[in-house]
């Protein structure tokens, strides 16, 4: 479970989060939208713990973003918004890294990365340096690596930007069944069939704040618009 | 969990990726060549320079030789080999066709017999530093030849020889190397010292600059391993790669004294196994220091290309004090010996030119370097706890 309360972050005169406030369920997944530089990343930032707050608190099952770090970056798989792969890696190596530096080791890592792999549909990229992969294959590695430790909260940023429509619909695939096994999903994106398509709940963040937050019936309910892109329109507009 | 497993799979994980780099690898494990080569054809060349000195035969070119049948005598007695000289003396000399061309004018022998003052000139080239040698052995002898002359005519005046020669020089050469040796001995130190500080500079470069700007250091910091632990798994891995390409250099430099003191080029300096491991124990803490030096400046730069131009100009600083040692030898004291690099360089000056290094020396050198490497590197642990490691400044 995901809690945000009164987030605030300046950089130098912006102020990137004014009081952002929200929460994201278990068994659920969370839809934070906004326009471009509406703080969708920056509090992501700060919940994946690499960036701190200047005030305000960021709990992830109930533990301090800021003040239990490593606990919290035990119970986080995180997907930027850059994918940061390093080219003269493999597939494998990538993961088997990350399951490392999680403490993870010997045959069982090995096990894990191959169960991942097989889910992903990625096992010819294997022992394949990363250097040339197309968006769909970058991310296939991207997410086994944020997945290689069995993390209950999923962070997610911009997850199917770029993807070709069967890379879409493998990625919302994967986070259905990560939904069902009872994880907490947070995702950022700005396509609203996608959160629509996907999202329990949505969380509508501008200039810093949330201005909008709740299912989809809800916000249909709260801005009198029916379609989402309408909602959105509106709840940005109303935005102080 | 083992106590440093984040900061080991940090370190081998940038170990392979640098291994596949072909610039990591070029400097660490090419570039160190490159001194031995440069220093090896220079003795080589030398070398060749110091043939003309000594036992060999050295080669004069002579304009009127028939007019001085005595003082060729003397030189051919000096192992000196007289030849005619070229139809235009000035022009050959300056072509470098020869090296100089001694004349003697007509009138030398009846000079000489009248007990006047004889001359000859010796046409030089200044520029070309390859006949030094050969032009002031000439030289030397054509004077040797006159204070004989003089100390003849002295006695036939029944007046005492020292009257030809008011002073008498003897050259009392205490240098313990033979010849020119000290010298390329002294070139040594500015070399490792550049090798240890861009061993490892590409790993340092591409493990933090690089890795902000690819993107892959934000997800890389939210793994659970404390910043220290990652900071130090890259130092380690960038201190691996200086440590591979210094045994390298030091290893190219022994195998190029080995050829070269076999040789046949009259150069006889090859400094034994031990004064290399020495110099290599002595570099350690330096590693240490350089490493130190470039994670701090890769976190705090902006951007891949800022780090590299700080990074490449980083080297000159440390080299500069051996350059100069080169050429002006100094003697060692205490504070010279708390300057990380210039400890370091006299320190191993002292074991290249086989002379006693006292164990305090090394020792100061090595633990005032060792004491700033930790400050250093506690101070790029604290660089890499900031949220700015993320964008970099």
């Amino acid at each position: 479970m995901i809690e945000v309360h009164s987030l605030r972050k300046r950089f130098g005169g912006v102020h990137a989060l004014a009081g952002v406030d929200f929460r994201a369920a278990d068994g659920q997944v969370t839809g934070l939208i906004g326009p471009n530089g509406a703080g969708k990343t920056t509090t992501l930032r700060v919940l994946y713990t690499v960036l701190r707050p200047d005030s305000g608190s960021a709990l992830i099952d109930g533990l301090d973003a800021v003040h239990d770090r490593p606990a919290v970056q035990r119970r986080i798989g995180v997907l930027p918004d850059q994918r940061g792969l390093y080219p003269r890696l493999t597939a494998r190596e990538h993961v088997r890294y990350y399951g490392r530096l999680h403490g993870l080791g010997g045959r069982d890592l090995e096990r894990r990365i191959d169960a991942l792999f097989e889910r992903l549909e990625m096992a010819e990229l294997d022992k394949r340096r990363v250097r040339g992969f197309s968006k769909g294959e970058t991310l296939k590695v991207a997410l086994a690596r944020a997945l290689v430790h069995d993390p209950h909260n999923v962070m997610l940023d911009e997850p199917t930007n770029g993807l070709d429509i069967s890379a879409s619909r493998a990625v919302r695939a994967l986070i259905d069944d990560m939904r069902k096994a009872g994880r907490c999903i947070l995702f950022s994106s700005h396509i609203m069939t996608e959160v629509a398509a996907l999202c329990d709940r949505m969380v509508v963040i501008a200039h810093g704040r949330v201005v909008a937050n709740g299912s989809a019936d809800e916000l249909r309910a709260q801005t009198g618009c029916a379609d989402l892109e309408e909602i959105f329109l509106a709840a940005v507009a109303a935005a102080p | 969990m083992r106590p440093l497993h984040g900061a080991w799979a940090v370190f081998v994980k940038e170990t392979v990726d640098n291994f596949r780099d072909r610039r990591s690898v070029f400097m660490a494990l090419i570039y160190p060549f490159i001194g031995a080569l440069l220093l090896g054809l220079l003795l080589n060349f030398v070398g060749g320079m110091l043939r003309g000195q000594g036992e060999s035969k050295l080669v004069i070119s002579v304009q009127g030789a028939e007019h001085a049948p005595d003082l060729i005598a003397f030189l051919n007695r000096a192992g000196i080999e007289v030849r005619p000289a070229p139809p235009s003396p000035r022009a050959a000399v300056r072509a470098g066709h020869v090296d100089a061309v001694l004349q003697i004018p007509p009138d030398f022998t009846e000079k000489v017999e009248a007990l006047d003052q004889a001359q000859v000139k010796m046409i030089i080239n200044a520029t070309r530093l390859s006949t030094v040698v050969s032009v002031s052995r000439v030289s030397q002898q054509v004077r040797e030849y006159a204070v004989q002359l003089a100390v003849q005519r002295l006695r036939a005046l029944d007046l005492p020889d020292t009257l030809a020669s008011a002073v008498r020089i003897d050259n009392v050469n205490v240098g313990r190397s033979r010849s020119l040796a000290g010298f390329f001995l002294n070139m040594l130190p500015p070399f490792i010292i550049f090798t240890i500080f861009v061993g490892g500079v590409y790993l340092a470069i591409d493990s933090t600059a690089g890795e902000r700007e690819r993107g892959s250091l934000e997800p890389l910091l939210a793994n659970p391993v404390p910043r220290w632990q990652i900071m130090l798994g890259k130092a380690g891995a960038t201190m691996a790669f200086t440590t591979v390409a210094v045994l390298l250099q030091l290893g190219a430099f022994k195998l190029m004294f080995e050829y070269v003191s076999r040789g046949d080029y009259g150069i006889r300096i090859n400094p034994g196994y031990d004064a290399f491991v020495a110099a290599f124990l002595v570099t350690v803490p330096l590693m240490a220091f350089a490493t130190s030096i470039q994670m701090i400046i890769t976190t705090v730069s902006r951007s891949y290309k800022e780090t590299q131009t700080y990074l490449g100009l980083l080297p000159l600083i440390p080299s500069l004090p051996g350059m100069i040692l080169v050429f002006v030898p100094v003697s060692t004291k205490l504070w010279m010996l708390l300057i990380p690099t210039f400890g370091q360089i006299l320190v191993i000056g002292k074991l290249m030119r086989q002379e006693p290094v006292l164990w305090s020396e090394a020792l100061i050198a090595s633990a005032s370097t060792g004491l700033l490497a930790v400050l250093l590197l506690a101070i790029a642990a604290r660089l890499y706890d900031r949220d700015q490691v993320l964008f970099g400044g």
